[in-house]
């Protein structure tokens, strides 16, 4: 029994060894656990005091990327704005311009601008998106009332906004209570000429925090009002002085006109008295050379000498004057419209063909060269064949006038777009430039050794300008003196 | 097989806009018979002469809609815009609209049995496929909302939804029933009998930090988190006092909202920050669970990008491969803000991910709603924040 006791005491004592050995290596075991969890709670904690450091970061990164979105989405905005508002040209349509859209993407939604009136010596409303009609006759009394306030940053050229004005001061305190806002940027309008003002922005957007860049930008966009309103000044002033430059164009065309009419009536005045003149001069012109051809002729007995020479004087010189009073008469007729062109077509090479042989014996007198080149395609015009040939007539007698024996006469035509341009040039004594528009002129004629020689009614070129003006033409010379001369006319070619 | 047709305007004028919009959506129905309209407008066309040229021109028929900081088509977004669309549904798809007024009196949860009563209606011995419930965005307790039309509806139907929002002035949000605009209302529609659809929800927020245990909160209020002022959570990851925090609320509520952990689900419920009280309690948009685990999240522009694809891919995986007809987009206005300029490329990955004939119809909202799909929670519908939420109809 008591072995029994012993046995159970040696086992006990062997049991609670073993189990203090176990409890022993538990505990190590517990505490390699507990060291454990320990450091997995440390480690825990580190990665929150890392993931404080994430989440402010990230705050940081996100008020930077909403700054930015808003400056980009209000560049965007003003962009836009200043697209439209640079193209608009009249003062008054400028304001109506800006749209809650473009105030709301740059971040406000409440605006109005107003331009001082020097002459009234006040504000005046220009632009409102917000504010009821109560609301903006306070704003307008606050602006009357604290004029020296806005006309100082007009002067200044200066941005306010509250940014700049410290909080807790009178004037931040009038703007957001007047203009009903908690952030606000007022910038000055600054056209160079006219009216000046200022544009007031302003938001109740708490969220909002309103930085230097929102300044710069409303500071953009008022400059961009203000270049739009110069724009718009110097277009209306341009404009302006060019109504009035027209008007003055008109009155003046209309006094030109005026003179016109009466100039046209006292040449058509005239041309008739010339053209009555001329036919009442023709009838006793007709007597006279029958009387002086019937004495010449000895019809009534023998004349002695000196009486035939002076009645053959009579007779030559009631010739020539025969001669003028038909030129004169052709001129007053084409003048007054009375003669038409009878126009068709006609060929530039046939008619020379035949003023040529007309002039053949005088040119072979007086051996002068004459030589002619009028090729196929300048040559079949729309004229009257018989006005023509007298032109050619014309002009070829008195090259053949002027020009000295040996000397050459060429004609020559070309095409000159739809006209044919035909040049007759002599080899002749030349016409003084100061001369050369004259020459045209009725009864002109150079003061030349030739002229003072050979008599001539002055009234050739005349007529010929008139005939190929009624043609539609041009004629000129082209002149130096000793040198020759090239007359220059054009006729419609044949189409 | 039901037809649509959507139309949009951008008109100033919101009869002009009415007018035009439905237009458009009635060359996309090709003369079919209308049965129902959706209709969603940003808040500058929230009037009631809108819904009454809708009413005429549309010749009555049932109309719900919302009002929203922006619209989406398949066209793109738009801050300023009406967007219409209209349905012709065959004979065999049932559906029934019904709305509820004066919730802040009568209660959220009371409101919500309210109106599940009246959805309800007219459904006895026909199969009821889903609900949509759009709500007045700046109701706080949008969850027992949910909870009420669920007693009625039963806690395992599927509904989607979208709280109204405004142009993040938080000043009012607008409902629209036919032809009432309400606010602190509520209107839905539960359409049923045979119609194939599938429900996608996701955000892309990821958890970050040491998770935390819910100690003290009812409803959609928190008060401790492991055993401190819920605020301290913030303080903390922020660096900054509560007084910093409350003027950077809308921000920092949008980038790090609160995620209660759903076992089984594969992404967090978001929560995001209303406010910030005096006791360091944190007001919620929409109710935690008490002892839940949470943590902050953090989003990232291409994370939450992901997220759209794969709410498209659920919606998919719900449809079993049947060709998506039309889909509603509720789209979390943080969205809009953390994606900024890059807020089209969510629409592109919804466009892109369905056939060039299938319709976009869309609104930006103030929370959502959509159930869960996890076995645990038997396909309960929750109020989500920052997600996209996409219902997708085939046939």
């Amino acid at each position: 029994m008591e072995q029994l006791i012993n046995l159970l005491g040696i086992a006990s004592v062997i049991t609670i060894f073993i189990l203090s050995i176990v409890i022993i290596l538990k505990m190590g075991k517990i505490n390699e656990l507990k060291a454990l969890v320990e450091s997995l709670k440390r480690s825990l904690d580190e990665m929150d005091e890392q993931a404080k450091l994430i989440v402010r970061t990230d705050m940081e990164l996100n008020k930077t990327q909403e700054e930015l979105d808003k400056k980009v989405t209000g560049l965007y905005a003003l962009q836009r704005l200043s697209r439209t508002i640079s193209t608009t040209l009249e003062e008054g349509q400028i304001f109506r311009m800006v749209e809650p859209i473009y105030l709301e993407e740059l971040g406000f939604e409440k605006t109005c601008a107003f331009l001082w009136n020097n002459k009234e010596q006040r504000f005046a409303l220009q632009l409102n998106i917000g504010y009821v009609e109560d609301e903006l006759k306070s704003i307008k009394s606050f602006a009357d009332s604290n004029k020296e306030t806005f006309l100082d940053l007009i002067r200044n050229e200066k941005t306010i906004s509250s940014i700049s004005i410290p909080k807790d001061t009178l004037l931040r305190e009038q703007f957001t209570g007047v203009f009903k806002v908690t952030d606000f940027v007022v910038s000055p309008i600054l056209p160079k000429e006219g009216n000046k003002g200022f544009l007031f922005v302003g938001t109740q957007n708490t969220d909002i925090t309103l930085t230097e860049g929102d300044e710069e930008l409303i500071t953009i966009f008022s400059n961009q009002i203000g270049q739009a309103l110069e724009n718009a000044r110097l277009f209306e002033k341009t404009w302006l002085s060019q109504q009035e430059l027209e008007k003055k164009v008109e009155e003046r065309t209309h006094a030109l006109q005026f003179a016109l009419n009466e100039v046209k009536t006292i040449s058509r005045r005239k041309t008739d008295f010339i053209s009555a003149v001329s036919h009442e001069l023709r009838t006793p012109l007709t007597s006279i050379k029958g009387y002086a051809s019937i004495l010449l002729a000895g019809k009534l007995g023998d004349l002695p000498d000196d009486v035939r020479s002076r009645l053959d004087k009579i007779n030559r010189h009631s010739d020539e004057l025969t001669h003028l009073v038909n030129d004169l008469l052709d001129i007053s007729r084409i003048e007054s419209g009375k003669v038409t062109m009878k126009m068709g077509p006609a060929d530039l090479r046939k008619i020379l063909e035949g003023v040529s042989d007309l002039l053949s014996v005088q040119l072979k007198e007086r051996q002068i060269d004459f030589s002619s080149d009028l090729p196929e395609d300048a040559s079949m015009v729309y004229a009257d064949t018989s006005q023509i040939s007298r032109v050619f007539i014309n002009l070829i007698s008195n090259a053949m006038k002027f020009t000295p024996p040996d000397g050459k006469i060429s004609i020559r035509s070309f095409k000159l777009g739809n006209d044919a341009q035909v040049d007759v040039t002599d080899t002749g004594c030349g016409i003084p430039e100061e001369a050369q528009e004259a020459i045209f002129e009725e009864f002109y004629r150079v003061d030349n050794a030739v002229n003072q020689q050979v008599k001539g009614t002055g009234l050739g070129l005349s007529l010929v300008k008139h005939i190929i003006e009624a043609h539609k033409g041009k004629i000129w010379v082209r002149s130096r003196p000793n040198q020759g001369s090239t007359f220059s006319f054009t006729l419609p070619l044949l189409k | 097989m039901i037809k649509v047709g959507v139309g949009f305007s951008e008109e100033k004028d919101q009869i002009a806009a009415a007018k035009e919009a439905v237009r458009h959506a009635r060359m996309g129905i090709a003369g079919e018979k209308i049965s129902l309209a959706m209709v969603f407008s940003t808040i500058d066309f929230a009037h009631t002469s809108l819904l009454k040229t809708l009413s005429v021109y549309m010749e009555g028929v049932p109309l719900i809609g919302c009002s929203g900081a922006a619209v989406i088509s398949k066209k793109g977004i738009y801050k300023h815009g009406l967007i219409v669309m209209l349905f012709s549904l065959p004979a065999e798809v049932y559906f029934n609209v019904a709305s509820v007024k004066d919730i802040k009196a009568k209660t959220p949860q009371a409101a919500g049995e309210e109106l599940g009563e009246k959805l309800l209606y007219g459904f006895q011995n026909v199969r009821r496929d889903v609900g949509i419930i759009l709500s007045d965005g700046l109701m706080e307790e949008s969850s027992n909302l949910v909870y009420g039309l669920q007693d009625k509806l039963g806690k395992s139907f599927p509904i989607v939804g979208g709280c109204a929002s405004d142009n993040l002035a938080f000043k009012k949000t607008y409902v629209y029933s036919n032809e009432e605009m309400m606010s602190d209302a509520a209107c839905g529609i539960v359409l049923g009998g045979k119609l194939n659809f599938g429900i996608g929800v996701k955000h892309g927020w990821k958890p970050l930090g040491k998770p935390r245990r819910i100690t003290r909160s009812t409803g959609n209020v928190v008060y401790e988190i492991d055993g401190v002022a819920a605020a301290n959570i913030y303080e903390e990851y922020l660096a900054s006092d509560a007084q910093q925090l409350r003027k950077e609320l809308k921000r920092i509520s949008i980038l790090y909202p609160l995620g209660v952990y759903l076992p089984g689900e594969e992404e967090y419920l978001l929560r995001n920050l209303v406010s910030i009280q005096e006791d360091g309690s944190l007001v919620l948009l929409g109710n935690v669970p008490q002892d839940s685990l949470t943590r902050l999240m953090i989003g990232t522009k291409e994370s939450c990008l992901e997220a759209t694809k794969q709410a498209i891919e659920e919606v998919n995986r719900g449809l079993f491969g049947r060709k998506i007809n039309f889909v509603l987009v509720f789209d979390s206005i943080s969205r809009y803000i953390l994606l900024g300029r890059q807020a089209e490329k969510e629409l592109n990955i919804i466009r892109e991910s369905l056939n060039p004939d299938a319709e976009i119809i869309g609104v930006y909202t103030y929370g959502e709603q959509a159930p869960l799909m996890a076995i645990n929670y038997q396909g309960r519908t929750y109020s989500h924040n920052q997600t996209v939420t996409v219902l997708g109809v085939a046939g």
